[in-house]
């Protein structure tokens, strides 16, 4: 019997050990380019992970921020602006060499002293205090600063600061010793880097395969390969899971949740994704330059009825533009934006508005869930209190366009503070400041430098609210829910989002997934 | 038939220019790729800089001697989004839509020409009307109200085909069914018109066998209707590049690529992939009209009308065959 129990156990074990784990991904969309410093889209966002790695990691199975080693094994400050970090010896890029200082080095300069507009955009909102990183030995690295950061941890995970190769970036195009930009192009469509899964395959908007890199420094990847196919069509990609073309597929509207809940092969697991859908307002419109207009737009709007309606109750309309992620800077107490029809007519009238004529200016083809849904819905509730507004589809980009009065956006959070997400879009000089539809002034500039370098909890949180306040009376923008996110998959899979990492992470790494025994 | 092949050929070339230059000058009419592809928070300088990168500075006239040049020496330039080589970019889409394409045409010829003659013959039986009603479901019903419906019926409740992609032959079946659904009616139509026509009753009258009739006098005269249709549904296929067909089955194919380059101004995809396709517009039609002048004898006689733009006039009645019908495929007169 015993002898019967071990050849069991060890057939059992063998066949695990040889039985190769593939996995198929259907997604919604697919990148064109995979470069994770210039990239803070929400398509490529899924993959990077996978393939990378940041000096510093964290705990991605918590919402609170708890920092690991990642690539640096130890890190301190060596004065108020400099830290010393020691890396992990014996790491293997993809592509077999040894990851040094020097590539550190690169990866951080490479961003923080970018000279090429898509890199500087992404340097400009998130990473302009630091100043340049230096090498001390082949194993110590410094970085610089430029005035004391308390977010140091937090902006060393940051996707931007993923390492790369230095010597193979370099050797891409033209001199193989200098960097250019055709380099960064070259890279972008043959990444390499440090993560469990190296790119063998990368098919611009069609396909990517990822294969297990043995020279992982980690826990092993638990997939021999993983490979996400670009399935546009909802329908397909949930037909493609019973079928066994896939076992997971991302981008499942609400509406779709009832379908797989009664499939008895198939599962949903979701998450409310980190970040809000919002509607941004042109301030400086001459039509909207009257702040009582735009606060009427945003109180004509009963956030919770398009929750119901849309999303089943499973978004989250937020009082404020706050999430449970900023840790202490958490301020769910704080009212910045609600619903109260009355006052909109109110201010309406106050400001003498004569029935004008509001764009909503909607992405067209469709690019936000119910993006559509809720623009037709915000209309008629704009309609209620008398506001004329009317959706115009616009395929390109309209935030920098003087003429655009209204347009629907994503705010994500980019890192767990709302510097990570207020801050990227509407700090002074930022992206939105930048393009001319926003303005800040000395006031609000005096309360982002206390919120942004104060170094008490209670200091940034005092200024937040002030900014807030501020947001209240004269509205650029407002978050209208934190969307519910679900991905389908077959009942054998163990995997769900995990709530530390930015928006849409596709997550295979050790740990993170695993397979039902039958 | 050579002089058909030459102003075939002529008619081509002159084509073939009109479009590149169209192309060239309507992508940009409509709004330059910074604002498209890196649009967001970038500053006046940043755009400038990238405009510079990019070459949009050089005037139009330069920028277009380039991409003329591009036809001597085979440089097409770089995608603007994915930086790569744009003849590798729609190399890569053009076959599998091709494959679609060739499939669909060779499903049409050998079941829903046989079928649509059947119908045809037999339209007062209950075959002929059974394939009637699907014919025309298969025309009147949407490409995607179609695809859906196989996807669902076939994967979804069945699970006997694929859905995702063009990985086996398995994968071709629903998608080139739906390309190949409206076609049958059209066969079938053709077929119901030659079938009335008074050279049949003459031909059956004069004692040949029915099926002799059919086949010679019959799809002998609904061939020329049978082609142009084919033709331009053909042309019209390579032209969307079946979008709705590529988006239900994840095909790789031009379509999407087209529409995707359109929506964020990626000049160089756009125009090449424009100018691919038309390409095989034009190959196509001058294949239809070859085959319509080895079809009809009047084309190989100068008539100069176009085949394939309209559809051909019911047999013209010769003076010098009296009454009888022109001699086409028939016995001479």
């Amino acid at each position: 019997m015993k002898h019967l129990l071990i050849a069991t156990a060890l057939t059992g074990a063998l066949a695990g050990a040889v039985q190769a784990r593939d996995l198929t991904v259907a997604a919604g969309n697919m990148s064109s380019y995979l470069d994770p410093g210039c990239d803070h889209s929400n398509v490529g966002s899924q993959f990077y992970y996978n393939s990378f790695d940041p000096l510093i990691h964290k705990d991605y199975s918590k919402v609170e921020q708890v920092f690991v080693p990642g690539l640096a094994t130890e890190w301190a400050l060596v004065s108020p602006t400099t830290m010393e970090l020691k890396l992990r010896p014996g790491v293997q890029f993809h592509n077999g060499a040894t990851m040094t200082a020097d590539d550190v080095v690169f990866s951080v300069n490479r961003m923080v002293q970018a000279d090429f507009p898509p890199y500087q955009v992404r340097m400009r909102d998130r990473l302009a205090n630091f100043d340049h990183a230096e090498k001390v030995d082949d194993l110590t690295v410094r970085i610089h600063v430029k005035r004391e950061e308390p977010l140091w941890e937090t902006l060393l995970n940051l996707q931007q600061l993923f390492i790369l190769p230095e010597a193979y970036v370099k050797s891409l195009k033209g001199d193989p010793n200098a960097l250019e930009h055709d380099d960064y192009e070259a890279f972008s469509l043959a990444p390499v880097g440090t993560g469990p899964y190296r790119v063998a395959e990368f098919v611009p908007g069609q396909k990517l395969v990822g294969e297990r890199h043995d020279g992982f420094w980690g826990d092993a990847a638990p997939l021999d390969r993983v490979t996400v196919v670009n399935v546009p069509e909802v329908a397909s990609r949930l037909t493609a899971l019973r079928t066994g073309e896939a076992q997971i597929a991302t981008n499942i509207a609400p509406d779709q949740l009832a379908l797989i809940d009664a499939d008895p092969g198939l599962k949903a697991e979701g998450m409310l994704t980190p970040l809000f859908h919002v509607n941004i307002f042109n301030v400086n419109h001459p039509r909207l330059k009257d702040a009582r207009i735009r606060r009427a737009l945003s109180l004509a709007i009963d956030r919770d009825l398009l929750n119901e309606a849309l999303w089943l109750g499973k978004a989250h309309v937020p009082a404020s533009h706050t999430m449970v992620e900023f840790g202490d800077l958490y301020m769910p107490e704080l009212t910045t934006f609600r619903y109260d029809p009355e006052e909109a007519r109110r201010l309406l009238a106050e400001a003498g508005y004569d029935g004008f004529e509001v764009t909503y200016d909607l992405h067209s083809p469709s690019y936000y869930t119910n993006d559509a849904l809720a623009a037709q819905a915000i209309m008629e509730m704009w309609a209620a209190v008398g506001i004329n507004g009317k959706i115009s589809a616009e395929p390109k980009w309209t935030g920098n366009d003087p003429e655009m009065m209204v347009r629907t956006r994503s705010n994500p959070r980019y890192f767990a503070d709302p510097f990570g997400s207020f801050g990227v879009m509407w700090a002074p000089n930022g992206p939105s400041e930048s393009e001319g539809r926003y303005n800040t002034d000395a006031g609000f500039a005096a309360a982002w430098e206390r919120f942004r370098f104060g170094t008490t909890v209670a200091e940034r949180k005092e200024a937040y609210a002030e900014m807030m306040a501020r947001f209240e009376q004269d509205p650029p923008m407002l978050p209208l829910y934190r969307p519910y996110a679900s991905l389908a998959m077959t009942k054998d899979i163990n995997w769900k989002p995990q709530p530390g990492h930015i928006p849409y992470v596709l997550d295979f790494r050790g740990g993170a997934i695993s397979f039902a025994s039958n | 038939m050579l002089n058909l092949a030459l102003r075939t050929l002529l008619r081509m070339a002159l084509t073939f220019f009109v479009i590149v230059t169209l192309v060239f000058l309507v992508t940009r009419l409509t709004g330059s790729p910074v604002d498209f592809v890196l649009g967001e928070g970038l500053t006046a300088e940043d755009r400038q800089i990238l405009i510079r990168y990019y070459a949009l500075d050089r005037p139009l006239w330069d920028q277009y001697m380039a991409f003329l040049r591009g036809f001597t020496d085979g440089e097409f330039g770089l995608s603007f989004v994915e930086r790569r080589p744009v003849a590798q970019i729609v190399a890569e889409r053009i076959w599998p839509s091709l494959q679609l394409l060739i499939a669909a045409v060779s499903v049409t010829l050998v079941v829903a020409i046989p079928l649509g003659i059947f119908a045809a013959v037999w339209r007062d039986r209950w075959f002929g009307s059974a394939v009637m009603v699907l014919a025309f479901f298969g025309y009147a019903i949407p490409d995607f109200v179609l695809a859906v419906f196989l996807v669902l019926t076939f994967s979804y409740w069945l699970n006997w085909l694929p859905v995702m992609g063009n990985g086996t032959a398995l994968h071709f079946l629903m998608p080139t069914a739906v390309l190949s659904a409206a076609l049958m009616r059209f066969t079938r139509n053709a077929m119901l018109d030659v079938l009335g026509q008074d050279y049949m009753r003459t031909a059956l009258a004069k004692g040949l066998p029915e099926h002799r009739v059919i086949l010679r006098h019959g799809l002998g005269n609904a061939w020329i209707t049978i082609l142009s249709v084919v033709g331009l549904k053909l042309a019209g296929l390579a032209a969307s590049g079946s979008v709705v067909v590529e988006a239900v089955f994840s095909w790789p194919g031009i379509g999407e690529l087209l529409v995707r380059s359109a929506i964020q101004r990626d000049y160089p995809v756009l125009q090449f992939g424009v100018v691919a396709v038309a390409l095989a517009v034009i190959v196509i039609n001058m294949l239809t009209d070859l085959a319509y002048g080895l079809a009809d004898p009047r084309m190989r006689q100068g008539a100069g009308r176009c085949p394939s733009c309209t559809p051909p006039p019911p047999p013209a009645r010769s003076a010098a065959c009296g009454t009888r019908p022109m001699p086409c495929s028939g016995p001479p007169c």
